[in-house]
């Protein structure tokens, strides 16, 4: 019966206003509350929410965050059953298209007031600042940003190829991959099998081979893009990729190989910035591995973007009210983003902060200046693989055939490109 | 309703129906409530598979739009021919199994009822602890390959959970594993229930006992195969939780199966009238099963009484 609660609920959220002293209204003194979800519940991300729930709490908030664990699809199964029964959260995790799409089917804050009065717009990448005003109006923020395609070298893998140079084109890739192996490093490549990982092997050669490419056929799914060459090769190169791999990685996560990785048993990982969080909280250390901005052709980096935010939903209570003020406010801070990305291995949306000081990894300032540098020669693109360029329905349609191609050997790159075409047509 | 009221000595006259009223209530009420939700949410799930639905339930028509994408679909046509190889090579195997453990268990062994549950246990386990395990036993890097190289015979190769052509075939292998004590539990009971006297007859008559199984026992287990083949059936065509943690329908899409599709669809990709039109499919192919099953028990019983 979502109605009748919801009735109810807005009955006694109006008889508590009321009840309180008109003095203290008028001065704002509800005690600010937040009802937030995510997916983070653990490892990096579980520490990074659960530290900015403190900050909340600090500031006076009450702060009640329900993670549900898993792939960001379990937590919007959350969030579409509260949204149905009337009772968003007043805040929850979602990011690119999704924001727009799911826009629709609820009513959100309009943020423009509070983006205005911290001058936030100023400090964020115009592609990105798009995705979070679908109507023209801020409806949700980002809170901090990755780029999928970083590329991870192991120290001791690095010294087994006698290699000290890190590779910047796929030629160059695919050199130290092959001396890797010759040097006896059992794997050259160090990725997982979940379909996101496949995914981003895709959309990092792409990508790599060509920026343009990858805009005109991922980003805005051009017919003509969608079959020329660059596909062809780009799915030629995931080849080159998955045989590198250890066959029997079946469809384990990245971090399972972690260990073997930073043993030098496997070199290199095409994996997004979370993986030094990842590493970090493992117990590995900054000396067991290098970042670098992930392979690109032109020299020029390539930088994948995929942003989480949070999304701000409709709540009538003013104590609900009073907390996504004071959460848009710290999500925008300076200082609530540095803390949050030194937890995370993530780099901050605002631009202007600066990772020279203390608490930020090489790894964390490589892949800044790589952002500043991609958005100069408008290398910066949105991540497919993290349903960041398309909707969910889309991404899964394009993944579909990218995993089967990984994973299946006798299927030829001109194929996989038909079929990615084709399956990008069934899913319009 | 009853206008032949009970007369009952020292008390007023109840009428037959307020007596029997506790019994209407206890079978009825269950029965009309189970039957309304299963009635009322297939409708709802039928309704959706024809709407334009995407993230939540709308209104609006599309046609037979969703089932033509479903059926168009690579998923799809991997989800059916799995689910026709899975079917058939579970359904066969797992029965086969069954019997087999069934007949060896009816010779009045020692121990019986100890072997009997411990063929039995599996069923008790839930399908997700069954597909981590046997996802564990078949990795080549961690389970049953890995034993057999560190034991010496390092050309070893059993890999089907990472081969795309045999993976279907490791949730076969744990399906039977998980299944197979069901099936032995009905043929025992079967095989108990076969008249002791007409094997005396056949064992005076001087059969031996190949030949009282052959001729006598097994074709008396008829009615009990079919009842066994049919659960297995609706079991294999809605198999989800076993793929989901063995698999994930992978290598990459190898292993899909339809229940697999419609989770995919629903709550993956946000197309609700999609995965609602490949759950009503998944329901007309279960529908294909379980309709000449009741067809057979219908003339079954007609000839019975007609004996």
């Amino acid at each position: 019966m979502p109605i009748t609660t919801t009735r109810r609920r807005l009955l006694a959220g109006s008889v508590a206003t009321l009840a309180l002293p008109a003095f203290a209204r008028a001065q704002g003194a509800v005690k600010p509350r937040l009802t937030a979800i995510s997916q983070w519940s653990a490892g990096s991300d579980g520490a990074a929410i659960t530290a900015l729930g403190k900050k909340f709490e600090e500031k006076g908030g009450v702060w009640q965050h329900s993670p549900v664990p898993g792939f960001t699809t379990e937590m919007m199964n959350k969030l579409r059953a509260q949204i149905m029964a009337g009772d968003p959260p007043a805040c929850s995790q979602l990011k690119g298209p999704e924001i727009a799409a799911w826009s629709k089917i609820a009513p959100t804050v309009d943020l423009d007031a509070v983006v205005a009065a911290a001058g936030y717009e100023k400090v964020v990448a115009p592609d990105l600042a798009k995705l979070h005003k679908p109507g023209g109006k801020w409806i949700a923020l980002p809170l901090q940003i990755y780029s999928t395609n970083m590329l991870f070298l192991s120290k001791r893998a690095m010294d087994k190829a006698k290699a000290d140079k890190i590779p910047v084109t796929w030629a160059e890739f695919n050199d130290l991959a092959e001396k890797m192996k010759s040097g006896g490093v059992a794997f050259p490549i160090a990725n997982g099998g979940t379909r996101p990982d496949d995914g981003q092997k895709f959309e990092a050669a792409l990508a790599g081979i060509s920026p343009l490419a990858y805009r005109a056929a991922i980003m805005n799914l051009e017919k003509k893009a969608l079959e020329g060459p660059e596909i062809k090769a780009a799915f030629a190169q995931v080849r080159k990729i998955a045989d590198w791999m250890d066959p029997n990685v079946g469809a384990q996560h990245f971090s399972t190989n972690l260990k073997r990785f930073v043993d030098g048993d496997m070199g290199m990982m095409i994996m997004g910035g979370w993986a030094q969080g990842v590493l970090r909280n493992a117990g590995f250390k900054f000396e067991d591995f290098t970042i670098a901005p992930g392979p690109s052709d032109n020299s020029k980096p390539v930088f994948l973007l995929n942003a989480d935010a949070f999304i701000f939903w409709q709540r009538k209570e003013p104590d609900l009210q009073a907390g996504q003020t004071l959460m848009a406010q710290l999500v925008m801070d300076p200082a609530i983003q540095t803390m949050y990305s030194q937890i995370t291995g993530s780099i901050p949306v605002r631009t202007d902060v600066d990772l020279s000081g203390e608490g930020w990894s090489e790894g964390q300032r490589t892949t800044a200046a790589a952002l500043k540098n991609a958005i100069a020669s408008n290398q910066a693109v949105l991540s497919m693989a993290h349903n960041m360029a398309q909707e969910n329905g889309m991404t899964a349609a394009m993944i579909d055939v990218i995993t089967e191609y990984v994973k299946n050997k006798t299927i030829k790159p001109e194929q996989a490109a038909t079929r990615l075409a084709e399956a990008v047509e069934g899913a319009r | 309703m009853s206008n032949t009221a009970a007369i009952r000595p020292g008390g007023p006259a109840l009428p037959e129906w307020v007596r029997r009223l506790p019994e209407y209530l206890m079978i009825w009420v269950p029965l009309l409530l189970s039957a309304a939700h299963l009635v009322s949410f297939s409708l709802w799930t039928i309704w959706i598979s024809f709407t334009p639905s995407t993230l939540i339930p709308v209104t609006g028509w599309v046609g037979l739009r969703n089932y033509t994408a479903v059926a168009a679909s690579r998923n799809w046509q991997i989800a059916l021919d799995n689910l026709l190889l899975f079917g058939c090579a579970f359904v066969v195997l797992s029965a086969a199994t069954g019997l087999i453990l069934a007949i060896l268990l009816d010779q009045r062994i020692r121990g019986e009822n100890v072997l009997r549950s411990i063929f039995l246990y599996p069923l008790a386990v839930s399908f997700v602890v069954t597909g981590t395990v046997w996802s564990w036993l078949l990795n080549p890097g961690l389970g049953i390959q890995k034993l057999v190289h560190d034991l010496g015979w390092t050309s070893f190769r059993f890999d089907w959970l990472i081969d795309r052509d045999m993976a279907i075939w490791t949730i076969v292998i744990a399906a039977i594993w998980q299944s197979s004590g069901f099936a032995m539990a009905l043929f025992l009971a079967g095989l108990r229930s076969v008249d002791a006297d007409i094997i005396k007859a056949a064992q005076i008559d001087g059969a031996g006992p190949v030949r009282i199984y052959r001729r006598i026992i097994l074709p008396s287990l008829w009615p009990i195969t079919i009842t066994v083949v049919v659960i297995q059936l609706q079991f294999a065509i809605s198999t989800f939780d076993l793929v989901r943690a063995l698999t994930n329908g992978g290598p990459g899409i190898a292993t899909q199966l339809p229940a697999l599709v419609v989770y995919d669809l629903m709550f993956q990709r946000s197309l609700l009238g999609r995965g609602a039109a490949a759950a009503v499919l998944m329901l007309l192919i279960l529908l294909a099963v379980l309709l000449p099953y009741a067809a057979w028990r219908y003339f079954q019983r007609r000839r019975a009484a007609h004996a």
